[in-house]
């Protein structure tokens, strides 16, 4: 599986590259991933390419992508050029992460949100790896879709 | 055997460490400044001695390293692959002088380049160094490569070169690991009153020696080479050679396209030294490399020399399938386009910012503001930044083109810009040189305290070193004082009026009395958690009565907070990108821009 996380500093898209990552390998899968930060700190782009049980580099093709994980949506061109399949939160997902958990807990409930709705990953790979606060908050996210 | 998550630059620690060095010295640069940090949370944790930190410089770190593995200690240096041209004196000798325990020489390179001057190639150099090196193609490879280059290096008593790149430094897998750390005490040894003649001239070698060290090293490196073999995947009758990263791409395109039986990928582990092969059985040999002909011109095959591989920019996986379709073993459907990303810009509230922008309102538009490496090469945006060289070269181009100027009698204002750290790097050596030959420009060092742009490492100005032990601080004001140089004043730039007073008066100084001047502007890094802290916050407001759309706030000054909205022909602050530092209070031409409250 070809995976490309896309966003801005500061948005989580390390937090959600890890987690991915270790959600795999602790299902035995091989990864491997490419890290791109651009130099500005603040505000910089950040990209992450991730190849989950296949390949030797982490270097996702252009157009080859079968998931872009999209965070920032000024970068919708650039994310496309990896793939159709682009997954973005929506507004009131966002919404509902600011008013539910804190501002710590903000990347496991939205990572609850993704899980549910894009459907490529078990909830239960992620269950077991978050501590217990974060793993409330996930699955705040989790339920939120449903409803 | 455990598997962790690892970048390249954390596997390499590992391996490092694992293989019993006990000493590392190195200087801050991407994309290899992530190594010693690792290397200090590791033997913390596993209460390991040892002594891992930055040095002033990349010369001055080989030679501490270099003279510990000479006391019989293993040791390692990392840095960038432009750092390995400032080490490079050393770098060369110790070839041929050898080591008595292990010396590991770990460059990181940068095809593209992503963040570096050059796409030089650090196995180019250890050819022209004569010393062997590895060339890791995965994570998994940089460890298990790090650990190889400790035993060849102790086993041959020459230093090795470990080089990575990008992809590999900031790529991360699952590394499976052994983690047996080595408790062993530190046994040291160099000079012995037994046999001291014996060992003394290869240490302190005359030419005539030197002469008989490099026939010892040509004979190290014929074994060497004698036993490095490739390794062949797949059978067709053209041949592929690679290393690094882009034999990984080119082996995962070979899979993708299924070219199994039209091509075998051969792999090279140690890019030199390599023997003769005979290649007579394929119909083709191409060596496909980054980024010198360093395996082609030793092979001496296609590649690079004839035109099938560009000869600049990055082996991405793309530019491989160009190269396979070029050969005609694929053909493509279509290319992908790729929108241009925002340019990077300074941190909202970056001190540097303000500083720049109060050193162009004194000295103006027409004085020729000489940068340097840091995050500050990013005035490069709102024009306080006209040339960019390598480390230090912001004084040397001062001293270079105000002399030029006055030779040709023309009166020209040049002001150099230099980081605290880049300053203690090779700022100092020019210094001394324009103030002994009284050349009047002013030199503007930007004290953040940190090495920002590579991830805020520690700097000399700190008390305690990485692994928390006493250092004295070193002052850049006694340093510059202490060179001669009359006119120094230090002023934190947020203090608007007073840099501008100071800058008024270094700019008469300069004038009156022809002598080089500098002024420190001393202020925090706020990327780093103390400096964002101490920041002042203020609530900052643009006045929408008052904006007139001149865009002076975002040419001139360019903080990412201020946004342009076109519709309405203002200017905006975007409130969650800004940290409130009310610097652009200043900035306005129509005082647009206020202070709430
Ligand atoms: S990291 Fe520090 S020095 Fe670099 S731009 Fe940001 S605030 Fe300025
Ligand atoms: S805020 Fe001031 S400087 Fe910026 S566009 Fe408006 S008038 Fe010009
Ligand atoms: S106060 Fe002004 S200069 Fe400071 S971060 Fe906010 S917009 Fe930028």
């Amino acid at each position: 599986m070809k995976i490309v996380i896309l966003g801005k500093g500061g948005q989580g898209v390390i937090f959600f590259s890890r987690i991915i990552a270790q959600a795999a390998i602790n299902r035995g899968l091989s990864v491997c991933s490419t890290e791109i930060k651009g130099m500005a700190k603040k505000g910089g782009t950040v990209e992450i390419q991730m190849k989950i049980g296949q390949g030797m580099c982490g270097l996702v093709k252009k157009g080859s992508a079968d998931l872009v994980i999209l965070l920032s949506d000024d970068l919708i061109d650039y994310a496309k050029s990896f793939g159709n399949n682009v997954f973005t939160f929506k507004n009131d997902e966002i919404q509902a992460a600011l008013e539910k958990v804190s501002m710590r807990f903000i990347n496991t409930f939205l990572l609850g949100v993704f899980v549910k709705r894009a459907k490529f990953f078990d909830s239960e790979d992620f269950i077991k790896i978050l501590d217990e606060e974060n793993r409330k908050s996930f699955l705040k996210g989790y339920e939120y879709v449903q409803s | 055997m455990q598997k962790l998550y690892l970048s390249g630059n954390e596997a390499i620690a590992y391996g490092l460490i694992e293989a019993g060095i006990k000493f590392i010295s190195g200087y801050p640069g991407t994309p290899s400044s992530e190594i010693i940090p690792t290397a200090q949370k590791i033997i913390k944790e596993k209460g390991i001695k040892a002594f891992i930190d930055w040095a002033v410089n990349e010369k001055v770190a080989y030679e501490i390293a270099y003279a510990a593995s000479l006391c019989g200690i293993k040791a390692a240096v990392t840095m960038k692959q432009v750092g390995l041209n400032v080490a490079m004196d050393p770098f060369i000798n110790s070839a041929y002088v050898g080591t008595d325990s292990a010396m590991v020489v770990i460059s990181v390179d940068d095809p593209g380049p992503h963040s570096s001057q050059t796409e030089q190639d650090s196995r180019f150099f250890a050819m022209g160094a004569k010393i062997p090196v590895f060339d890791p193609s995965t994570i998994q490879e940089a460890y298990e490569f790090a650990k190889k280059a400790v035993e060849l290096s102790e086993k041959y008593s020459i230093p090795v070169m470990l080089r990575s790149s990008t992809r590999v430094s900031h790529g991360r897998a699952d590394v499976k690991m052994e983690q047996l750390m080595p408790l062993d005490s530190i046994k040291v040894n160099f000079k012995t009153l037994k046999d001291w003649e014996k060992k003394l001239w290869r240490y302190a070698a005359t030419p005539r020696q030197r002469l008989m060290l490099h026939n010892k090293l040509n004979r190290i490196i014929s074994e060497i080479e004698s036993l490095n073999e490739l390794k062949f995947f797949f059978n067709g009758p053209l041949l592929l050679i690679s290393s690094g990263a882009v034999f990984s791409y080119l082996y995962e395109l070979i899979e993708e396209y299924e070219l199994q039986d039209k091509v075998t990928l051969a792999k090279v582990d140690m890019p030199y030294p390599l023997k003769n092969f005979d290649f007579s059985n394929f119909q083709r040999v191409i060596t496909i490399e980054e980024s010198t002909p360093v395996i082609e011109l030793q092979l001496c095959t296609e590649g690079r020399r004839n035109g099938i591989v560009p000869k600049e920019g990055e082996l991405t996986i793309e530019v491989c399938e160009d190269i396979l379709e070029k050969i005609g073993l694929i053909k493509r459907e279509k290319n992908f386009f790729s929108p241009p990303l925002k340019r990077p810009s300074l941190c909202p509230g970056c001190g540097h910012r303000i500083a720049l922008y109060e050193v162009k309102r004194v000295f103006g538009k027409k004085a020729i503001y000489n940068g340097d490496i840091g995050c500050y090469t990013l005035a490069l945006n709102f024009n306080v930044t006209d040339t960019v060289l390598c480390m230090g070269a912001s004084i040397s181009f001062g001293f270079g083109m105000k002399k030029a100027f006055s030779l040709a009698e023309k009166q020209q204002d040049i002001v150099a810009i230099i980081g605290d750290s880049t300053f203690f790097h090779s700022g100092i050596p020019p210094l001394i040189d324009s103030i002994h030959y009284k050349v009047p420009f002013l030199i503007v060092i930007l004290d953040n305290k940190s090495v920002a742009m590579t991830g805020n490492q520690k700097t000399l100005s700190d008390d305690k070193s990485s692994l928390g032990e006493i250092t004295v601080p070193i002052c850049i004001e006694d340093v510059v004082k202490g060179i001669g140089v009359k006119f120094v004043e230090t002023v934190d730039p947020y203090d608007f009026e007073n840099s501008i007073k100071i800058l008024k008066e270094a700019k008469k100084y300069l004038k009156e009395k022809a002598e080089p001047a500098v002024i420190i502007f001393r202020h925090l890094c706020i990327n780093t958690k103390e400096g964002l802290e101490l920041n002042p916050k203020y609530r900052v407001k643009i006045s929408h009565e008052l904006c007139k759309g001149c865009k002076v706030c975002l040419i001139e000054f360019e903080c990412p907070a201020i946004e342009f909205k076109e519709e309405e022909n203002k200017a905006k602050i975007n409130d969650p990108l800004c940290i409130g530092c009310g610097c652009c209070i200043h900035i306005c031409p129509k005082k647009a821009i206020v202070l709430l409250e």
